[in-house]
Order: structure tokens, then C-alpha cells, then sequence
């Protein structure tokens, strides 16, 4: 019992062996004491845990078979030399040769008479702090790529904007680009050109700013109506300038950012369109001239008017008429291929019937088809055919061509057969005849200008070969598409459709 | 009582023949050879003439300044206007009709006779 007292009372004393004891079994580091030999005499759990022996295993044995051989030789010699190691970095060898990145630290014990008694070890696991850094040293090298990208990026688009600013300088057309606030940001040479001012004068000034240079007025004018779009709109800035506008919105994701405006000089262009009316004009004019005079004569004389004249003059007057009449067709044709070069041929438009201009043209060339002993007539629709936009004139012109054609490349006997029909949302038109036909390797040049078909020079017919090429023009002026079929010596038939509700340039 | 055409014409030939033919359907006819003659005559003429047939392309004054001038004019501004001419290019169409004419005829395409029937129903307006 005393013995027990006293030993009870001893434990109270805080002996501090105990305290060591509890301060070394309670470190969350690996700890773990040796001999000079390597033997391991005294390990704490965490030891245990991160070695992943039992303490039995590891008490009594090597210290060497937790590490390099090498390394701990040279760790125990520079803890005997130095008295400790601090923070070396190694590598740890756990159960399984498990590799565990540590940074290691020893110290030398010595009793208090100084004699060695072996080596305290202890390490922090790296494990973590390496992955982090493995983890650190990955963000870093991508964000060195991110930043090599966007230096990189940034070249390009350095390079981007130095082309673009060259283009623009450059540009034949004069181009502004106002910012969101109207104020001028941008403008090129060609702008200082055609206003007559400087760069630096006018350069970040808003629009009403901009009116007190009287050149600019005519634009501004333009510009105020606030359209958000213009497409070449045409300005006569002063006498001997005419531009055309077009006004473009700049956006950023579907916001409105500013506005680029670009100033295409035409004046050239409209001198030269001026010209060529004049001249078609004149031409037009001077050469139908002499032919309305000779029309004229030749017309009354057949009417009687100038007096009765035998049959054998009214025969020579009749031919001397249809030549003149060849000729201002010759002539009207020739006008018309001039004005659809010119662009501006298709004129009025409006909602129309097709089937009495059909059916008007057919009965305007009976005689003709009489004459030359070919059955010409016209098929009725079976449905009601729908009104289209078209020009009555340019229409007719076409149609008129196509069954002229027909009669005129039928040898007698035949039969010219004309009809309209309803098709998938277009009016069809064909005429269909026995005649010549076409030499198949001629088809695809029967719409060019000037083509006239091998079999039927022979025939020495009259033409110019510009009728299907004005025809052709007149359909695709109305939306429309013309084609057709012909066998050499059987026949053609010629179609055209126009679609009901057709998209039709104006001019 | 009888009609009065002014025709207004450089070209001997179409003078000779309209005169001849509107002469036999019993109109009186008036010639001048150039705008300027015209102008001159239309002026002058009373009553004024019914009825004016008016080529465009003239030497001295053209058709179309003819028409500008009866514009001016409050007393010939009314007469009916007929242009007979060699030349027929839509946008000289909508000018002629801008300045007030009735009907444009393109020489080659009509001949004399239809130019009468033209003269008769405007007269008949």
C-alpha cells in the first residue's frame, strides 16, 4: 500500500521523463529515435501511421529501410558532425515502398554527461505541400500560356488594326465612322478630299458641330433623317461632285455602337450615264428619222391618200413598207439591247392580266401566220389566271418575239400552238411549233446576243438575233425564268413562267 | 366651226403628210418649222389653235422648252399637247407628262392614220 502511495505521489511530482513521453507521443509529426547503429529504439504513433508498420516491426529494427541507403548514411554523418539536420528534403519509404516526399530534421542526443545516445528524427509530410506545388507550378505555366496567347493575340489584332487602318486610309471611297454619342471618330483622306477640310479640324465633333463647315450640310442633311440604314443613296454635294451614301449600323452583340458612313464618288459614272442617254437618244432619233419619214409616204400611198396607184405599185410599195418595217425593228432592237446594257430598261409596272396581251398578239399575227400557210391559235386556259406586276409594253415585246419566232422558223403547213397555264404559284407561257428547231450544239448559246441559228441563215430569213436576248432580258426583269425544248426539224417549244408574287427589280 | 391644229414639225416630209391628211379630214392646220416659230404662233393665234402636235427634238427651241413656256402662259397652258417624235425614252415620257402632254406617239410606230384617230378623240375630250 505505502509503495503504492508513494508511487502515486511520485506521478504527481511531474516527473519530466513522463512529459516528454506525452509531448512525444502527442506531436502530429513522425518522430521516431535511434542508435548510433541505425536501431530504431522509439517510435511515436504518428510514426506508426505514416509508415504504415506496426510499432513491433519497426522497434529494434534499421532505420536505414525507411530511406535511401546513401541518404541516411549521409544524414547520420551530418547530424554527428553538425549536431542536427534541418529541413531536408528526401524522400521517405513507407510500407510498400510507398514514396513520401518529406522535409526531414535530426538532432543529436547526448545525456547530461554529454555522451551521444543516438539520433532524433522527425519530418513534416511533403506529400500535400508537393502536389500544391505541383498544382502551382501547372496554373503557373498556364497562365504563361495564357499570357504568351494573349501577347500573341494582342500582335494579331495590332496587326489587324494596322491593316484595317491601311485599308481605310487607303480606301478610294471616303469612309466616317461616328460613335455612339454621333461625335466623328474616324474618318479617312478621301473625306478631307471631298469636304475640303482637315482631319484635325473636324475630327471628334458632333454632327451639329459639324454644320458650321457649309460643305458637310448636304450630308448632314442626309444623315439627320435617321434612317438606320442607307444604302447608296445618291447626294450631289455640289455642282461637279455626285456621291453615293451608304450608311451602315456598327454593332457589338446586337448593340448599336456607332455608325459607319461610306462616300462612293459617282460623278464620273453619271457623266458617262448621261452621255449614253444622249446618245442612245440621239441615235434613236437620227435613224428613225429617214424611216418614220419613208413610213409615213409608204403608208399613204397605200391608204390612197396621195392618189389611186395600180396593184402592181401597191405590190411594190406594199415590199418596199415591210422593209422599212424590218429596218425599225432592226433599230428599236438595237435600242433596247443599248438600254438593257445600260441597266434601266424595265419601267412601269403594274397588276395585270397576261391573257388579252396574249391573246391581242396572237390576233395581231393571223394574217401573218395566213400568209405563210401556218395554223397559229391560241389554247384558253382551263383556270383563271391570277393578275401579275408587269410592264404591258416590255411584256408584250416579249411574247410578241417569241410567237414571231415561232411563225417565222415554221415551214408551211404547220401549226404555232399558244397557251398559258397555272403551275406551282407561277403563270406559264409556252408556244409550240413544227418547225427548223434548233441544232442541238447550238442550244446553249440560243439567248446571247447576236445568235442566230445555223439552219436558219440558210433559210435567209431576216433577224438581228437580239429578239431572244431582249426577251430573255424582259422575263428575268419581271422574276421570271425562260427555257425550252427543240428537236432539229421536228420543232421548239419556248417557255417562260412568272412567278405570282415575283421580286422585280426597278429601274 | 372648224378646227384649228397648231403642228409644230422641222421635217418637211411629216409637214406634207399631216397637213395633206389633216386637211382632208377637214381640220385647219397651222405649221410652224421650229419651237421658237411655234411659241410665236400660239401666241398670236385667236382663237387659239384646238389642238398642238409638237415634235421635241427642234432646231432653236426643243419641244420640251416649247411646253414650259405654255406652262408660264395661263392661256396656253390649257391647250391639249400631242407629241409626235422619233425619239420615246421613258424618262422623256414622264417629262412630257409632267408638263401637261396628252399622249406621246413614237413616228415609227404609228402611222398617219392612227395619228388622226389620236387628233379626233382628244378633240372629242
Amino acid at each position: 500500500m505505502r509503495i503504492f502511495k508513494k508511487q502515486k505521489a511520485k506521478s504527481f511530482s511531474i516527473p519530466p521523463l513522463t512529459q516528454e513521453e506525452d509531448l512525444f507521443n502527442f506531436l502530429p509529426l513522425p518522430i521516431c529515435f535511434f542508435d548510433l547503429n541505425g536501431k530504431v529504439l522509439k517510435i511515436n504513433p504518428t510514426f506508426e501511421e505514416i509508415s504504415g508498420y506496426k510499432k513491433e516491426n519497426i522497434l529494434g529494427k534499421t532505420i536505414e529501410k525507411f530511406f535511401r541507403k546513401n541518404e541516411i548514411r549521409r544524414i547520420k554523418e551530418e547530424t554527428l558532425e553538425k549536431g542536427s539536420v534541418k529541413g531536408r528534403e528526401t524522400t521517405f519509404f513507407a510500407r510498400g515502398n510507398k514514396e513520401v516526399p518529406i522535409s526531414l530534421f535530426t538532432l543529436l542526443s547526448k545525456n547530461r554527461k554529454g555522451e551521444i545516445k543516438g539520433v532524433l528524427l522527425g519530418f513534416y509530410d511533403l506529400t500535400e505541400i508537393k502536389k500544391r506545388e505541383t498544382e502551382l507550378k501547372e496554373v503557373r505555366t498556364a497562365l504563361l500560356n495564357i499570357l504568351e496567347d494573349i501577347e500573341e493575340e494582342r500582335k494579331k489584332t495590332e496587326a489587324e488594326k494596322n491593316k484595317t487602318l491601311a485599308i481605310i486610309t487607303h480606301f478610294a471611297d471616303g469612309i466616317l465612322v461616328f460613335d455612339k454619342e454621333d461625335r466623328l471618330s474616324l474618318l479617312n483622306p478621301k473625306v478631307e478630299e471631298i469636304f475640303e477640310v482637315k482631319s484635325k479640324e473636324i475630327l471628334n465633333l458632333s454632327l451639329s458641330q459639324l454644320s458650321k463647315f457649309p460643305n458637310f450640310l448636304p450630308l448632314l442633311e442626309l444623315l439627320k433623317k435617321k434612317e438606320k440604314e442607307l444604302f447608296r443613296k445618291e447626294l450631289k454635294l455640289r455642282e461637279n461632285l455626285i456621291l453615293e451614301v451608304s450608311v451602315i449600323p456598327i454593332k457589338a452583340k446586337s448593340e448599336i455602337i456607332g455608325t459607319l458612313v461610306v462616300l462612293h464618288d459617282v460623278t464620273r459614272k453619271k457623266i458617262i450615264e448621261r452621255m449614253k442617254t444622249e446618245f442612245v437618244s440621239i441615235a434613236a432619233h437620227q435613224l428613225r428619222t429617214p424611216l418614220s419619214a419613208i413610213k409615213w409616204t409608204l403608208k399613204m400611198l397605200l391608204d390612197g391618200d396621195l392618189g389611186e396607184i395600180t396593184e402592181e405599185q401597191r405590190e411594190f410599195v406594199n415590199k418596199a413598207y415591210r422593209a422599212n418595217e424590218r429596218m425599225i425593228k432592226l433599230i428599236n432592237d438595237l435600242l433596247n439591247v443599248a438600254r438593257i446594257e445600260e441597266g434601266r430598261y424595265l419601267y412601269k409596272l403594274s397588276s395585270l392580266s397576261i391573257e388579252p396581251l396574249v391573246r391581242k398578239i396572237v390576233e395581231s399575227l393571223k394574217q401573218e401566220a395566213e400568209r405563210k400557210k401556218i395554223k397559229l391559235e391560241f389554247k384558253k386556259p382551263k383556270k383563271k389566271l391570277p393578275k401579275l406586276m408587269l410592264d404591258a409594253e416590255k411584256i408584250s415585246l416579249a411574247i410578241q418575239n417569241l410567237v414571231e419566232n415561232a411563225i417565222k422558223y415554221t415551214p408551211a403547213g404547220g401549226r404555232v400552238t399558244v397557251s398559258l397555264k397555272v403551275e406551282n404559284k407561277e403563270v406559264i407561257f409556252s408556244v409550240k411549233d413544227t418547225g427548223v428547231g434548233i441544232p442541238k450544239e447550238q442550244q446553249d448559246r440560243v439567248f446571247s446576243k447576236f445568235f442566230r441559228g445555223a439552219n436558219v441563215m440558210r433559210m435567209e430569213t431576216e433577224g438581228s438575233g437580239l429578239g431572244l436576248f431582249i426577251t430573255k432580258n424582259i422575263i428575268e426583269a419581271h422574276g421570271g425564268r425562260i427555257w425550252f425544248q427543240s428537236k432539229e426539224g421536228k420543232g421548239t417549244t419556248f417557255y417562260f413562267a412568272i412567278p405570282f408574287f415575283q421580286k422585280v427589280e426597278h429601274s | 366651226m372648224e378646227e384649228k391644229i397648231l403642228l409644230i414639225e422641222d421635217e418637211d416630209i411629216i409637214i406634207d403628210l399631216l397637213e395633206k391628211k389633216l386637211s382632208q379630214e377637214g381640220y385647219k392646220v397651222v405649221v410652224a418649222k421650229d419651237g421658237e416659230e411655234g411659241l410665236r404662233k400660239m401666241k398670236e393665234m385667236e382663237p387659239k389653235p384646238d389642238l398642238i402636235l409638237l415634235d421635241i427634238i427642234m432646231p432653236k427651241m426643243g419641244g420640251f422648252e416649247v411646253m414650259e413656256e405654255m406652262q408660264k402662259d395661263p392661256q396656253l397652258r390649257e391647250i391639249p399637247v400631242i407629241i409626235i417624235s422619233n425619239s420615246g425614252q421613258p424618262v422623256e415620257l414622264d417629262k412630257a407628262k409632267k408638263l401637261g402632254a396628252k399622249d406621246w406617239l413614237i413616228k415609227t410606230e404609228f402611222d398617219p392614220k392612227e395619228v388622226i384617230e389620236k387628233v379626233k378623240r382628244q378633240l372629242q375630250k
